[in-house]
């Protein structure tokens, strides 16, 4: 014992309390830091691109201004990547938290639509506001409409750069004879200067156009994976030949795809709408047509269509929901879309907007329509999850050369049921 | 007796806020997981999970591909820690050194840890490619064919091993250098006058001296290389190539955020926890023996 301590008095009562006042209001204080008042501010998390970022900022400034009766009420916009949205979404719903929207495609609605997470737009919004939409970019589970789609489309086209292509191939037999002609290696060091093409070779997003294009097609009408097909063999050692005939970088991800045809280094590039105006910015001339019809089989390739969508968090604060309401109607609503469409080239959702002539008549436009029409929805069960999953390590192994395309078909086939297997116990 | 009385109970109230945060910011969450473990918690029955026992824990051991990510996890954590121990001990020792520019140096080599490792491992990523990563065009000037970072298992587990090590070994480095310095220079006197060298002195002053500050940060080095999800995650982009390459932490990481299965992911977290507790019980019992 520490003898200076003997000299302490005790604590009488009023110093006793002075501490537990203390110890409460730490307590209290830690307690309300997680309580934060959201009566009166509308969260939207998203995973927009940066272009779409600056339009919905415009978007909800000019909402703030049409509607003075939500003057008190803040909108703020959280932008995450798409994995990230997904599983900060999941967290904070699970805790009755989370935004009051959630804005990114629609293939993610499905698990949260099962798991509780989202209010049915019927319950939020009269039919007659989800009437104005074309259906066929509704998604729809058991019944329910679970978010309103500001665009439609998020599919794959080819992209020409025009300073190199003269005229575009419609058919594979004569785009890969270009595609050759167009790959020059002009130091003969084995890395070539300017590619035929390039795209993202490591995700499966990039095969499925060419199973469309063989005859297959990923999972079947009961949300049951169909990837042990001739098809998926015929677009396996499609994309591997290519590969092999080195028209595409031996490597190439995302952004370097991205990269090298900003920097002019590429004749083609498959990518989608949200990609466009920044090879414009780059200032690459580009025109946007269908991929190439498959010869082998005489079927287009069929990338998958998807809307991008606002679903409503089940869990919003009460006061807000009038406010919500307003707000999904003017972010979805026909003005909006056809300045997202004229500004984004993609595709409106809103019937009304689709018929604008500054869509209807532009070139752009018109092409990735085309496109779309050659697409198929994206099932939006979670079952695709398991799916893509399954696709990516055999592809990759495919055009690694690890792997045959008539082996990686049936290891897809298995491991896309086992993980649906394991995901349903 | 009366003023220990009041001693004690003045550390109790001291001791309350931070005893009230702990139980919720640590010990609720790892209860709460381990009743996780024992539901059936996935997107299915994500508001009404029901408990099933021990059967997550059972399914856990008879897949195949846990002894694969467990082995690569064991073989991730001790290279990760060799690495950052031998390089950050080194540069520590070099700079305790009067070197010209030394504060310049430390500067650069604490740059690594200073970076966020989200960018960093991104950067790495970028670096890795096949034929423009400057990882392969630096080989190719010196006469090293280009190595298939993504494509091939082996190299696709090293890439990440090398970023974990460029991260990590600063902050052995630092802790190593504040240890140098606090051991007194009359020991390294009188070892001299005695005719020990370098080596010897090496061992028998600096690294037992440095033992009490390099044991805690080889605990905590182990915690958090084991842990590590963002370099494996990121660098290898989810597991590049063909999903091989994976440790614990991202395999429970895809379980729970990709494929809803909670209660599973939960489940590999508690044997986590576990493994990491025999190792530090491991840590604990080699400080205790050495100190006695």
């Amino acid at each position: 014992m520490v003898p200076a301590m003997n000299k302490l008095p005790r604590p009488n009562i009023c110093r006793r309390s002075i501490f537990i006042l203390i110890v409460l209001s730490m307590i209290g204080g830690l307690l309300s830091c997680g309580r934060i008042d959201r009566s009166r501010s509308v969260i939207v998390w998203e995973q927009m691109d940066p272009q779409e970022q600056i339009f919905f900022d415009q978007h909800v400034a000019e909402f703030q201004l049409r509607h003075p009766e939500y003057a008190d009420f803040t909108i703020e916009r959280v932008h995450y990547r798409t994995e990230d949205l997904q599983t900060q979404f999941q967290t904070a719903a699970l805790a009755y938290g989370g935004p009051n929207l959630v804005y990114g495609p629609a293939d993610k609605i499905g698990p949260y639509s099962i798991m509780g997470l989202l209010m049915p737009v019927e319950e939020l919004l009269p039919q007659s506001e989800i009437d104005r939409f074309d259906q066929v970019a509704l998604p729809i589970l058991d019944g329910h409409v679970w978010g309103l789609p500001d665009q439609i489309g998020n599919h794959l086209t080819l992209v020409a750069n025009k300073g190199l292509v003269s005229e575009i191939a419609t058919d594979t037999d004569t785009w890969i004879k270009q595609l050759a002609e167009l790959t020059v290696d002009e130091d003969g060091d084995g890395r070539p200067e300017q590619y035929g093409l390039v795209f993202n070779l490591l995700e499966p997003f990039w095969l499925v156009p060419w199973l469309g294009g063989f005859g297959g097609w990923v999972m079947n009408d009961e949300s049951w994976p169909t990837l042990d097909s001739p098809a998926m063999v015929g677009a396996l050692t499609f994309l591997s030949d290519l590969k092999q005939s080195k028209v595409v970088p031996l490597e190439c991800d995302y952004p370097l795809a991205d990269t090298i045809f900003k920097e002019g280094r590429a004749a083609y590039i498959i990518n989608g709408p949200w990609s466009w105006e920044g090879y414009r910015s780059a200032g690459i001339d580009i025109q946007v047509a269908s991929i190439p019809l498959v010869s082998a089989t005489g079927l287009w390739p069929s990338p998958m269509t998807s809307a991008k969508c606002y679903s409503i968090n089940r869990y919003m604060d009460e006061a807000t929901r009038q406010c919500t309401a307003d707000l999904l109607k003017w972010l979805t609503g026909t003005e909006v879309q056809i300045a997202l469409a004229k500004g984004l080239s993609v595709q409106p959702s809103d019937l009304l907007a689709g018929q604008d002539p500054g869509i209807v008549n532009d070139e752009v436009q018109l092409a990735s329509r085309e496109q779309i029409a050659r697409g198929r929805l994206m099932p939006i069960v979670p079952e695709m999850r398991a799916v893509w999953d399954a696709m990516r390590p055999s592809y990759q192994s495919v055009m690694n050369g690890e792997l045959s395309p008539e082996d990686a078909a049936p290891a897809m086939q298995k491991r896309a049921t086992t993980m649906i297997e394991r995901m349903r116990e | 007796m009366s003023a220990r009385r009041t001693q004690n109970r003045l550390a109790f109230w001291f001791l309350l806020p931070s005893a009230v945060v702990l139980l919720g910011v640590v010990a609720y969450p790892f209860f709460f997981n381990v009743y996780i473990s024992l539901t059936n918690w996935n997107m299915f029955h994500f508001r009404n999970p029901e408990i099933i026992g021990l059967t997550h824990y059972f399914r856990l051991f008879a897949e195949e591909d846990f002894y694969r990510i467990f082995g690569k996890t064991i073989a991730w954590t001790a290279i990760n820690l060799v690495f950052h121990f031998t390089l950050g001990l080194g540069a520590a020792l070099l700079l305790n050194r009067k070197l010209p520019g030394r504060n310049i140096y430390r500067a650069l080599l604490i740059l690594p840890w200073a970076m966020p490792q989200y960018i960093s491992a991104l950067t790495w990523r970028g670096m890795f490619n096949v034929e423009y990563g400057a990882v392969n065009l630096i080989l190719g000037k010196i006469g090293i064919g280009a190595v298939p970072w993504f494509t091939n298992e082996f190299w696709a587990f090293m890439a990440p091993v090398i970023t974990n090590i460029w991260l990590g070994f600063p902050f052995i480095m630092v802790i190593a250098l504040g240890g140098l310095q606090s051991i007194p220079k009359e020991l390294y006197e009188a070892a001299r006058i005695d005719g020990a060298g370098p080596v010897r002195q090496f061992y028998s002053i600096t690294l037992p001296m440095l033992k009490p500050v390099l044991l805690p940060a080889l605990v905590l080095g182990t915690i958090w290389t084991f842990n590590n999800l963002n370099v494996m995650w990121l660098v290898t982009d989810q597991g590049l190539p063909a999903d091989k390459t994976h440790i614990l932490v991202t395999y429970v990481y895809k379980a729970a955020f990709q494929y809803y299965r909670y209660g599973y992911a939960a489940a590999f977290s508690v044997f986590i926890f576990l493994v990491l507790v025999f190792i530090v019980k491991g840590y604990n019992r080699a400080a205790r023996e050495e100190a006695y």
